[in-house]
Protein backbone atom coordinates (compact mmCIF):
# COMPACT_ATOMS: atom_id res chain seq x y z
CA UNK A 1 0.00 0.00 0.00
CA UNK A 2 2.52 2.68 1.02
CA UNK A 3 1.63 5.92 2.75
CA UNK A 4 0.01 6.43 6.13
CA UNK A 5 -3.15 4.51 6.91
CA UNK A 6 -4.93 7.35 8.77
CA UNK A 7 -7.06 4.79 10.61
CA UNK A 8 -7.35 6.95 13.73
CA UNK A 9 -7.95 10.65 13.23
CA UNK A 10 -6.58 11.44 16.71
CA UNK A 11 -3.31 9.65 16.04
CA UNK A 12 -0.10 11.44 15.21
CA UNK A 13 2.30 10.02 12.69
CA UNK A 14 5.96 9.39 13.49
CA UNK A 15 8.44 8.28 10.85
CA UNK A 16 11.80 6.88 11.92
CA UNK A 17 14.68 6.56 9.47
CA UNK A 18 17.33 3.93 10.13
CA UNK A 19 20.58 4.13 8.16
CA UNK A 20 22.91 1.86 10.15
CA UNK A 21 23.41 -1.84 9.58
CA UNK A 22 25.02 -4.91 11.03
CA UNK A 23 28.49 -3.39 11.43
CA UNK A 24 27.14 -1.13 14.17
CA UNK A 25 24.93 -3.45 16.23
CA UNK A 26 25.00 -1.07 19.18
CA UNK A 27 22.84 1.24 17.06
CA UNK A 28 20.27 -1.40 16.15
CA UNK A 29 17.92 -1.27 19.14
CA UNK A 30 17.05 2.34 19.96
CA UNK A 31 15.00 3.05 16.81
CA UNK A 32 12.92 -0.04 17.57
CA UNK A 33 12.52 0.97 21.21
CA UNK A 34 11.33 4.44 20.37
CA UNK A 35 9.08 3.30 17.55
CA UNK A 36 7.53 0.69 19.83
CA UNK A 37 6.89 3.30 22.52
CA UNK A 38 5.30 5.65 19.98
CA UNK A 39 3.01 2.88 18.73
CA UNK A 40 2.08 2.10 22.33
CA UNK A 41 1.03 5.75 22.64
CA UNK A 42 -1.64 5.12 19.98
CA UNK A 43 0.36 6.81 17.21
CA UNK A 44 0.86 5.60 13.67
CA UNK A 45 4.50 4.62 13.33
CA UNK A 46 6.84 3.42 10.59
CA UNK A 47 10.58 2.84 10.32
CA UNK A 48 12.16 3.40 6.92
CA UNK A 49 15.36 1.40 6.42
CA UNK A 50 17.78 2.95 3.96
CA UNK A 51 21.53 3.00 3.27
CA UNK A 52 22.75 0.09 5.47
CA UNK A 53 19.50 -0.17 7.38
CA UNK A 54 17.93 -3.03 5.33
CA UNK A 55 20.72 -5.33 6.58
CA UNK A 56 18.93 -5.40 9.93
CA UNK A 57 15.84 -7.01 8.43
CA UNK A 58 17.53 -10.14 7.10
CA UNK A 59 15.95 -13.40 8.24
CA UNK A 60 19.30 -15.02 8.94
CA UNK A 61 20.71 -12.04 10.84
CA UNK A 62 18.10 -10.99 13.38
CA UNK A 63 18.78 -13.78 15.86
CA UNK A 64 22.55 -13.42 15.56
CA UNK A 65 23.16 -9.79 16.45
CA UNK A 66 22.06 -7.53 19.28
CA UNK A 67 22.97 -4.10 20.65
CA UNK A 68 25.14 -5.61 23.39
CA UNK A 69 26.74 -8.37 21.39
CA UNK A 70 26.43 -11.73 23.12
CA UNK A 71 24.83 -10.17 26.19
CA UNK A 72 21.18 -9.16 26.35
CA UNK A 73 18.43 -9.56 23.81
CA UNK A 74 18.97 -10.11 20.10
CA UNK A 75 17.67 -7.78 17.42
CA UNK A 76 14.87 -10.29 16.80
CA UNK A 77 13.37 -9.45 20.20
CA UNK A 78 13.19 -5.71 19.47
CA UNK A 79 11.81 -6.32 16.00
CA UNK A 80 9.04 -8.60 17.23
CA UNK A 81 8.12 -6.13 19.96
CA UNK A 82 7.80 -3.35 17.38
CA UNK A 83 5.74 -5.44 14.96
CA UNK A 84 3.53 -6.62 17.81
CA UNK A 85 2.64 -3.01 18.65
CA UNK A 86 1.86 -2.18 15.02
CA UNK A 87 5.07 -0.53 13.85
CA UNK A 88 5.47 -0.79 10.06
CA UNK A 89 8.82 -1.62 8.47
CA UNK A 90 9.59 -0.01 5.13
CA UNK A 91 12.39 -0.42 2.59
CA UNK A 92 13.05 0.82 -0.93
CA UNK A 93 14.54 -1.11 -3.86
CA UNK A 94 17.78 0.90 -4.32
CA UNK A 95 18.66 0.32 -0.67
CA UNK A 96 18.13 -3.40 -1.13
CA UNK A 97 20.35 -3.32 -4.25
CA UNK A 98 23.03 -1.42 -2.34
CA UNK A 99 23.20 -4.27 0.16
CA UNK A 100 22.75 -7.04 -2.45
CA UNK A 101 19.48 -8.07 -0.83
CA UNK A 102 16.05 -8.99 -2.15
CA UNK A 103 12.68 -9.07 -0.40
CA UNK A 104 13.08 -12.86 -0.07
CA UNK A 105 16.05 -12.30 2.23
CA UNK A 106 13.98 -10.19 4.62
CA UNK A 107 11.62 -11.14 7.41
CA UNK A 108 7.88 -11.25 6.72
CA UNK A 109 5.94 -8.05 7.03
CA UNK A 110 8.41 -5.65 5.45
CA UNK A 111 6.78 -3.27 2.95
CA UNK A 112 8.38 -1.96 -0.21
CA UNK A 113 7.94 1.73 -0.94
CA UNK A 114 9.77 4.22 -3.16
CA UNK A 115 11.34 7.61 -2.75
CA UNK A 116 8.16 9.46 -3.63
CA UNK A 117 6.14 7.55 -1.04
CA UNK A 118 8.87 8.13 1.55
CA UNK A 119 8.87 11.88 0.92
CA UNK A 120 5.11 11.99 1.03
CA UNK A 121 5.09 10.18 4.36
CA UNK A 122 7.79 12.51 5.71
CA UNK A 123 5.85 15.60 4.68
CA UNK A 124 2.64 14.29 6.22
CA UNK A 125 4.33 13.05 9.41
CA UNK A 126 4.15 14.95 12.68
CA UNK A 127 7.75 13.98 13.38
CA UNK A 128 10.60 12.47 11.38
CA UNK A 129 13.47 11.07 13.43
CA UNK A 130 16.67 9.84 11.81
CA UNK A 131 19.32 7.48 13.07
CA UNK B 1 -1.06 2.10 49.41
CA UNK B 2 -4.82 2.47 49.61
CA UNK B 3 -6.27 2.91 46.17
CA UNK B 4 -8.03 6.25 45.61
CA UNK B 5 -10.53 4.65 43.24
CA UNK B 6 -12.04 1.28 42.52
CA UNK B 7 -9.47 -0.69 40.55
CA UNK B 8 -10.57 -3.06 37.81
CA UNK B 9 -7.16 -4.38 36.82
CA UNK B 10 -3.66 -4.35 38.27
CA UNK B 11 -0.61 -4.26 36.03
CA UNK B 12 2.64 -5.22 37.70
CA UNK B 13 5.37 -3.62 35.58
CA UNK B 14 7.93 -3.61 38.37
CA UNK B 15 11.41 -4.44 37.13
CA UNK B 16 10.57 -3.67 33.52
CA UNK B 17 12.46 -0.94 31.68
CA UNK B 18 11.51 1.40 28.85
CA UNK B 19 9.64 0.79 26.61
CA UNK B 20 8.10 -2.31 28.21
CA UNK B 21 5.92 -0.56 30.83
CA UNK B 22 4.07 1.45 28.18
CA UNK B 23 3.86 -1.56 25.90
CA UNK B 24 2.30 -3.65 28.67
CA UNK B 25 -0.08 -0.81 29.52
CA UNK B 26 -1.01 -0.33 25.86
CA UNK B 27 -1.94 -4.01 25.64
CA UNK B 28 -3.65 -4.21 29.02
CA UNK B 29 -5.90 -1.22 28.43
CA UNK B 30 -7.08 -2.64 25.10
CA UNK B 31 -8.65 -5.51 27.03
CA UNK B 32 -10.61 -3.17 29.31
CA UNK B 33 -13.94 -1.36 29.03
CA UNK B 34 -14.29 2.41 28.84
CA UNK B 35 -14.57 3.85 32.34
CA UNK B 36 -12.57 1.09 33.99
CA UNK B 37 -9.45 1.89 36.01
CA UNK B 38 -6.09 0.17 35.82
CA UNK B 39 -3.52 0.35 38.58
CA UNK B 40 -0.01 0.23 37.20
CA UNK B 41 3.03 -0.40 39.38
CA UNK B 42 6.45 0.43 37.95
CA UNK B 43 10.04 0.81 39.09
CA UNK B 44 11.50 2.23 35.87
CA UNK B 45 13.10 5.53 36.98
CA UNK B 46 11.62 7.16 33.86
CA UNK B 47 8.09 5.96 34.62
CA UNK B 48 6.66 9.27 35.83
CA UNK B 49 7.50 11.40 32.79
CA UNK B 50 6.67 8.45 30.54
CA UNK B 51 3.23 7.94 32.04
CA UNK B 52 2.46 11.66 31.94
CA UNK B 53 3.39 11.64 28.25
CA UNK B 54 1.42 8.47 27.66
CA UNK B 55 -1.88 9.80 29.03
CA UNK B 56 -1.35 13.13 27.27
CA UNK B 57 -0.95 11.32 23.94
CA UNK B 58 -3.53 8.58 24.31
CA UNK B 59 -6.22 10.71 25.97
CA UNK B 60 -6.74 8.29 28.87
CA UNK B 61 -7.16 9.89 32.31
CA UNK B 62 -4.52 9.90 35.05
CA UNK B 63 -6.78 9.61 38.08
CA UNK B 64 -3.98 9.70 40.63
CA UNK B 65 -0.40 8.66 41.23
CA UNK B 66 1.67 7.80 44.27
CA UNK B 67 5.10 6.60 45.34
CA UNK B 68 5.59 3.66 47.64
CA UNK B 69 9.28 3.25 48.31
CA UNK B 70 10.89 2.62 44.94
CA UNK B 71 7.58 1.78 43.31
CA UNK B 72 5.62 4.32 41.32
CA UNK B 73 1.88 3.68 41.23
CA UNK B 74 -0.46 5.13 38.62
CA UNK B 75 -4.26 4.89 38.44
CA UNK B 76 -5.48 5.41 34.90
CA UNK B 77 -9.06 5.45 33.64
CA UNK B 78 -9.76 4.26 30.13
CA UNK B 79 -11.62 7.04 28.33
CA UNK B 80 -12.18 5.64 24.86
Amino acid sequence: MGGWAYQDEDAKRVLYVMTHGITMPERCATPFFLATAAAAMDHEVAIYFTMNGPQLLQKDVIAKIGPKGDRGQPLEYFLEQALDCGVRLLVCQPSLDLNDLSMEDLIDGVEMIGGAAFNSMAIEADAVISF
Amino acid sequence: MASPVQVDKVLDAKGLLCPLPVVKLFKAIKEMDVGQVIEMQATDPGAKPDMDAWVKNTGHEMVDQADEGDVFIFWIRKTK
